[in-house]
């Protein structure tokens, strides 16, 4: 008896067990995506479209981070920009100072963020709640001022590595397999996609049962032995893992890094595209990248002015938190099937009477 | 290390910076108290109020009504929002709500960049009449703006703190700060309350952004995001006392203009509040995971 239903245990958790239908549609839909977006979209966009696309990619794995940390753990953090700059400063700084390969540098930059973002989020985390989305507003106010003062790297010497007199500033440097538009594009891609494995391989994990946890209820966390300093910390290194390796496939995508591109109030648009796309799904951060980053290029291609998209943006935020705390990628999908729906019972109605009436 | 003449204009204008700071301090830490809002659209309510002066005064419009405008304009979008959005999310989080009203800040901003554009160079500015005359104290010379200044901030506490001790209302504001449910329970129109402090803080919005429009720019993200500043007087005081959020206000804008002289520091300068408020919040008694409050950390 004990040993059929040790067997039948041993079976469920043999790892050659056959996956269940969704997961396989899962996975076909995303390799189909990962396929059309290496494959097709370079050869089908315009160069202008390439270079949005690489943002859309550069800002899906920042927005995978604030996810992880909203929608799993429920961490608020409103200086994520600021991390950003953080890992874009570290990853030029390297390229301009070491001839290292790419991938080398970003997996450096993304460590060096996580260092930083763990020493600021280490006193931070004594804070929840507001407090906490307030605290990292604040820092991430403080560091802005600083970069403005520091600069961005531009091939100088000493440890900043800014030159203020430099007259032919020198550009950021691509890997050599990736040094056109296009191939930074799929560069990019690739990058972000291991990212969002990444994040899933801890969701799926024990890191991701112990943020649900902790989300439920931190009472609750505690009373079941989780160990929720560790594992909050644990999501804030991931997220500034993640957000690191972003600056640094930003700083070859854009060759040349200014501190006023990162204003701190770039991280409540941030947090804003985050909830509107949906922090609890991992599709949401790609929503949220297409929102932040496509949808600009677009209506500068059509002539209208972004600020609409400010306003759409504030808009998005108070329907979310309202009336759909899930986001666009949890609602779309819903109120398509109820739009399905409706329209069958309709039609169903309108066969039955047709029917009834002969 | 700059010599004492070289302080003494700074003291000046940090008192007065502070005051303003203080003003709108106090007006995010009494709307938190009574409603568990913190408002991050106070800034943004500013800015556009003194954008709409600076528009009426611009078409002719007699200076005291264009500021009246301001103020009304600040009070009647807060008290609007306030009706709008404050019972679908009177039972959500403290945070949950003070996003929401980023979204208002994100709508407002919106508005004000496409209404509002930046005119390469050309600034926009409002001058107030006290700007002009003034006095020397020693050998600085003060205007009467920056008097206003302080004495804006100073004001606003002591009305803020004799309203919410002895008038009718501020105790209900007080009550409703301690047990919303209780306080309704025991006959006090909560909602009638609420709108009065939605109406009040969005007031001391519009007079902060005229204060702040003349003090520091007239510029839509400037005075946007002010916010952030004056909010870290706020929370040194926790979001709870208006006479510490007043210190701490001064404080932010004493330390931030006395270190404009010092070569070393004078771009470091901006970081003042947000470092003050970062060691403040750091430092603070760690919260017991277990209580679940109205003030949770």
């Amino acid at each position: 008896m004990l040993d059929t239903a040790s067997r039948a245990a041993g079976r469920q958790r043999s790892p050659l067990r056959r996956p269940s239908t969704p997961t396989l549609v899962n996975a076909g839909v995303i390799a189909l995506l990962l396929l059309v977006a290496l494959l097709v979209l370079p050869q089908l966009l315009s160069l202008y479209y390439i270079d949005a696309m690489t943002q859309v990619a550069v800002y899906s794995m920042v927005t995978l981070g604030l996810g992880v940390l909203v929608g799993r753990v429920g961490l608020v953090s409103l200086g994520q920009v600021a991390v950003l700059a953080i890992g874009a400063w570290v990853a030029a700084r390297l390229l301009f100072a070491t001839a290292q390969p790419y991938p080398v540098i970003l997996l450096e930059a993304g460590v060096a963020t996580m260092v930083l973002g763990t020493l600021i989020g280490l006193p931070a985390l004594r804070l929840r709640g507001l407090y906490l989305a307030l605290i990292t507003l604040m820092l991430a106010g403080a560091l802005t001022v600083m970069l403005a003062t520091v600069n961005f790297p531009n091939g100088g010497h000493g440890f900043f590595g800014y030159n203020g007199s430099a007259v032919h500033i020198p550009a950021i440097r691509r890997p050599s397999i990736a040094s056109s538009d296009p191939a930074y594009f799929r560069y990019s891609v690739i990058v972000a996609a291991l990212m969002f494995l990444l994040a899933a391989l801890h969701i799926r994990a024990r890191p991701g049962r112990a943020w649900a946890a902790i989300r439920q209820s931190e009472p609750a966390a505690l009373a079941a032995g989780i160990n929720i300093t560790l594992y909050k910390l644990w999501a804030f290194a991931l997220a500034s893992f993640i957000t690191g390796v972003a600056g640094g496939v930003m700083a070859g995508a854009v060759h040349y890094l200014y501190s006023i591109n990162f204003p701190t109030q770039d991280s409540i648009t941030l947090l804003a595209v985050v909830l509107m796309g949906g922090a609890y799904s991992l599709w949401g951060a790609i929503v949220a990248a297409l929102l932040l980053q496509l949808l600009p290029a677009l209506l500068n291609n059509w002539g209208v002015s972004a600020d609409w998209l400010t306003i759409l943006f504030g808009i998005g935020v108070l329907q979310v938190l309202t009336t759909a705390p899930a986001g666009l990628a949890d609602q779309a999908p819903k109120d398509l099937a109820r739009l399905g729906r409706l329209l069958l019972g309709r039609l169903r109605k309108l066969t039955g009477s047709v029917r009834g009436s002969q | 290390m700059p010599s004492w003449q070289d302080f003494q204009p700074f003291i000046v204008s940090g008192l007065a910076l502070g005051g303003a700071y203080a003003l709108s301090g106090v007006g995010i830490v009494v709307l938190y108290q009574a409603t568990g809002v913190v408002y991050l659209a106070f800034g943004a309510v500013g800015a556009m109020g003194a954008l709409i002066a600076w528009s009426l005064a611009n078409a002719g419009t007699p200076g005291w009504a264009a500021w009246l405008v301001c103020v009304l304009f600040g009070g009647a979008v807060t008290l609007a929002y306030g009706m709008i959005f404050g019972p679908p999310l009177a039972r959500r989080d403290p945070l949950v709500k003070a996003v929401a009203t980023l979204g208002l800040t994100l709508v407002l901003f919106g508005v004000m960049d496409l209404l509002w554009t930046t005119n390469g160079g050309q600034s926009r500015a409002i001058t107030l009449p006290t700007d002009g005359g003034g006095f020397t104290v020693g050998q600085v010379q003060v205007t009467w703006t920056q008097v206003i200044g302080l004495a804006a901030g100073i004001g606003i506490v002591v009305v803020t703190e004799v309203f919410l001790r002895h008038t009718k209302l501020g105790t209900a504001m007080r009550a409703m700060a301690n047990d919303r449910e209780i306080t309704a329970t025991l006959g006090v129109p909560v909602r009638r309350v609420e709108a009065a402090a939605w109406f009040g803080c969005g007031v001391i919005a519009g007079v902060a952004g005229l204060l702040l429009a003349d003090l520091v720019a007239l510029d839509a993200t400037t005075l946007t995001f002010l916010v952030i500043s004056s909010l870290a007087a706020a929370l040194i005081a926790r979001l709870r006392s208006i006479v510490v959020t007043f210190l701490a206000a001064i404080a932010i804008g004493l330390i931030h203009d006395l270190l404009t002289p010092i070569q070393s520091l004078t771009n470091y300068r901006d970081m003042t509040p947000f470092v003050l408020a970062a060691v403040a919040l750091l430092v603070l008694p760690r919260d017991p995971v277990i209580t679940r409050s109205r003030e949770e950390i």
